[in-house]
C-alpha cells in the first residue's frame, strides 16, 4: 500500500475512533444534563409545592437561593465523594464546641431600672447539637459578690433542662446532681436556634413561612421556631457576605419576655484547631429583653461533628412526668 | 497550531481511554458505582437461597457494592445518613436534613472535599452513650485519629469495626467469613474468621486470651444469623470512626439477615464497663456480586506510609 493511502487510512480510522468517543460523551453529557433538569423540577417541587403559583414560586426561588448562599458562606451546606461523586450539597453541622472570654451580666439583678445586671469576668464553653437539638453552657464566672469563682453548667435537650453540678451529673448512681430547671427550657433551647446555624436550619424548616426583604440595602429574613418555641418570630439580618450579622427573637407573648433576644454576630473566621471550613462569628454580644446578658470574644471551635451526647438524667426525666 | 492540536487531540484520547477501560473493570467486577447520586440501600432481588439444613445459605462474595469493610459507596448509609434523590434523612432520629439540588452544588477543591467528608462521616445521630468520664477520651481519640487509631500502622480492624464479610463460606458446622485488606478509610491487612455453629458454648472468658476477632460462636433465630463474640482486647475500636474505643469485656451480638441478594448486617455492642447502654450499629445492606465468576483479588501489602507527613489534625 503507497505510503500516503496508508496514512489516510490511519488517518480515518484515527478520526472514526474520535467520532465514536464525542459520541459516547455527548451521550453521557445529555443523560447527565436530562438527569439534571428531572432533578430541578423534583426539587423544585417538592421545596415548594405543586400549588403555588408563580409569582410566589419566585419569591420562593429567590429565599431558596439566599439561605443556600448563607448555607454555604458559613460551611454548612456541603458535599463530597463520600458515598458517591454525584451527591448533592446538604446541611452537615449537627455538634460542635464553642469555646470564649468575655462578659456575661447577671439578669434581673440591676440596681436601676433599664440598666445591665452585675458584670462577670466569664470563660465560656458551648456544647452543643442539632440532632437532637441539645446545648450545655459551661461557665466559669468572676465577679461582684463572688469570693470564689462560679462554676456553672446549664443544660437543655428537647424539652428537658436542667442544671448540673458536674459534666454529665444524673446519669451514674452517686455522680454529681442534675437538678431540673424547666422553665428555663425554652430560653435556653433559643440560643441554639439562634446561633448563625441555628438561624439557617430553622429558617429552611420554616419553608415557605420564610419571607425576605430588603431593609436599608441589606437582606432580612423573618420566619417562625416550631415545636415548642412556635410562638417566637425570627429576623435575621445577612451581611454582604451572607453571613447572619444580627438575630432579634420577639413573642407576643407577655409570659415569654424572656425570650424577646438581639444578638449581634461579627468577625466570622474558622477558628477551629482542626480546619473545617465552618466559620463561626469571632464576636458575640447577645441581649435579653433590652438588657445585656453576654458579650463574648470566640477563641476556638470545634465544628468537625465531635462525640457529644446530651442524655437526660433519670431524675430530670421523673421531675417532668410527675 | 497544528502541534496545538495534535497535543490537544492526544491528552482528550488519553484521557478516554483511561476512563474506559476503569469504568469497564469497575462494571465487571461489581466495584464502587462513583456516579452515584444516592446513598440508598440496594433493593432485593430473586429469592433466597436455602442451605440443606433449612436455613438461609449466606455463601457468597458480598462485595457488590465494592469492598465493605471501607463501605463505600455506602458509607454515607453505614453512618446512618440516608441521601435520596430528593432528600436526606438521619436513619437512626428521622430528622430530614436540608439538601440542595445537586446542579447547584457550590465548587470544592480536593481540601474543602476531603474536610466536608470529615464532617459527613460524622454527622449522624447514631452515637454510642460512653459514661460520661470517657466523653473527653472519645472526643480525644477522634480529634487526634491520625496517631490514635490503632487500625493505623496496618493492625487489625478487630470485630466489630471490620464490618461486613467480603465472602462467606456457610457449611453445616461453621461460617468462615473474609475480610480483604484495603487502604483508604482504615488501613487493614486480610483477615478472616473461622465461627462454629454447632451448638457450642463459649469459652469460659477467664480462660480467653483477649484477641481483636475475640471467640465467636454463631446460631440461627428464625432466618437470621446471630454471631456472638466475647474475648476481646481492648486495643481496637469498634465503629468505622469516632475513636469508640472499648474495654476487654465487650461483648458483640452480630446479626445477618439474607434477603435475596442483598445481605443485612448490624452490630449490638454491650461494654458496661464503658458504656452507658448498648449500642447497635445502623444496619448496613450489603449485595451479592453478580458475576458468578467473581473472586476476591489479592490484597496489597498493608505498609504505612503517610504517618511521616502527617502536618496538621486533620483526619478522615
Amino acid at each position: 500500500m503507497p505510503m500516503q493511502a496508508r496514512m489516510l487510512k490511519v488517518l480515518a480510522g484515527r478520526a472514526l475512533m474520535i467520532v465514536g468517543l464525542a459520541s459516547l460523551v455527548f451521550q453521557v453529557a445529555r443523560a447527565q444534563s436530562q438527569s439534571n433538569v428531572t432533578k430541578t423540577n423534583v426539587s423544585a417541587k417538592s421545596s415548594m409545592g405543586a400549588a403555588v403559583d408563580n409569582a410566589s414560586k419566585s419569591s420562593a426561588s429567590d429565599v431558596a437561593k439566599t439561605l443556600q448562599t448563607a448555607a454555604e458562606a458559613v460551611g454548612l451546606a456541603r458535599w463530597s465523594g463520600v458515598g458517591g461523586q454525584r451527591l448533592p450539597e446538604v446541611d452537615v453541622i449537627n455538634t460542635m464546641e464553642i469555646w470564649g472570654s468575655g462578659t456575661t451580666y447577671g439578669s434581673g439583678q440591676s440596681n436601676k431600672p433599664g440598666e445591665a445586671g452585675p458584670a462577670f469576668k466569664t470563660e465560656y464553653h458551648a456544647a452543643l447539637g442539632y440532632n437532637p437539638p441539645a446545648m450545655r453552657v459551661e461557665m466559669t464566672r468572676t465577679g461582684p459578690g463572688t469570693a470564689a469563682p462560679q462554676h456553672i453548667f446549664e443544660m437543655v435537650r428537647d424539652s428537658y433542662a436542667w442544671d448540673e453540678s458536674e459534666i454529665g451529673a444524673g446519669l451514674v448512681p452517686g455522680k454529681g446532681i442534675a437538678t431540673p430547671a424547666m422553665t428555663s427550657a425554652n430560653s435556653r433551647l433559643l440560643q441554639l436556634w439562634t446561633l448563625p446555624y441555628g438561624v439557617i436550619k430553622a429558617a429552611l424548616a420554616a419553608g415557605n413561612k420564610t419571607k425576605m426583604s430588603n431593609e436599608n440595602g441589606v437582606t432580612v429574613l423573618t420566619f417562625p421556631l416550631s415545636g415548642q418555641l412556635s410562638a417566637v418570630m425570627v429576623k435575621a439580618t445577612l451581611d454582604a457576605k451572607y453571613e447572619v450579622a444580627k438575630v432579634e427573637t420577639r413573642s407576643d407573648n407577655p409570659a415569654l419576655a424572656d425570650l424577646n433576644t438581639e444578638t449581634e454576630y461579627s468577625d466570622y473566621a474558622d477558628h477551629g484547631e482542626i480546619a473545617t471550613d465552618v466559620l463561626s462569628p469571632g464576636h458575640i454580644v447577645r441581649k435579653q429583653a433590652g438588657h445585656p446578658v453576654l458579650d463574648l470574644h470566640v477563641k476556638m471551635l470545634d465544628a468537625n461533628n465531635p462525640y457529644l451526647v446530651f442524655p437526660v438524667p433519670p431524675n430530670v426525666k421523673n421531675a417532668t412526668a410527675h | 497550531m497544528m502541534p496545538l492540536f495534535r497535543f490537544s487531540r492526544s491528552f482528550i484520547m488519553a484521557g478516554l481511554l483511561c476512563l474506559l477501560p476503569a469504568a469497564a473493570f469497575a462494571q465487571a467486577n461489581g466495584g464502587p458505582r462513583m456516579d452515584h447520586e444516592d446513598t440508598l440501600p440496594p433493593t432485593p432481588v430473586g429469592p433466597t437461597p436455602m442451605a440443606p439444613d433449612g436455613h438461609p445459605d449466606l455463601t457468597g462474595l458480598w462485595n457488590g457494592l465494592a469492598d465493605n469493610l471501607l463501605g463505600v459507596p455506602n458509607q454515607m448509609h453505614n453512618v446512618g445518613i440516608e441521601v435520596g434523590p430528593d432528600s436526606t434523612r438521619d436513619i437512626h432520629s428521622g430528622l430530614e436534613i436540608a439538601t440542595w439540588p445537586l446542579q447547584n452544588r457550590k465548587r470544592q477543591n480536593n481540601e474543602q472535599n476531603e474536610r466536608a467528608a470529615t464532617l459527613l462521616r460524622r454527622m449522624g445521630s447514631n452515637r454510642p452513650i460512653y459514661k460520661p468520664e470517657y466523653w473527653q477520651r472519645v472526643k480525644d481519640f477522634d480529634a487526634n485519629s491520625n496517631e490514635e487509631d490503632p487500625s493505623n500502622n496496618c493492625m487489625p480492624a478487630g470485630v466489630p469495626r471490620m464490618g461486613v464479610p467480603s465472602y462467606i463460606a456457610q457449611t453445616p458446622t461453621y461460617l468462615v467469613f473474609v475480610y480483604p485488606g484495603q487502604g483508604g478509610l482504615i488501613a487493614t491487612a486480610t483477615s478472616y474468621r473461622m465461627i462454629p455453629t454447632d451448638g457450642r458454648k463459649h469459652t469460659d472468658i477467664e480462660q480467653l486470651d483477649g484477641t481483636w476477632n475475640g471467640e465467636s460462636i454463631g446460631h440461627w433465630e428464625g432466618d437470621t444469623m446471630v454471631i456472638d463474640s466475647i474475648g476481646f482486647n481492648s486495643t481496637s475500636w469498634f465503629d468505622q470512626l469516632g475513636g469508640y474505643f472499648h474495654g476487654e469485656n465487650m461483648h458483640v451480638i452480630e446479626r445477618l439477615h439474607r434477603d435475596g441478594n442483598t445481605l443485612t448486617w448490624t452490630a449490638t455492642v454491650e461494654d458496661p464497663d464503658v458504656l452507658l447502654e448498648p449500642w447497635t450499629t445502623t444496619p448496613r445492606v450489603v449485595l451479592l456480586n453478580p458475576d458468578p465468576k467473581a473472586i476476591l483479588p489479592e490484597s496489597l501489602p498493608c505498609s504505612e506510609r503517610d504517618f511521616a507527613h502527617v502536618v496538621t489534625k486533620e483526619h478522615h
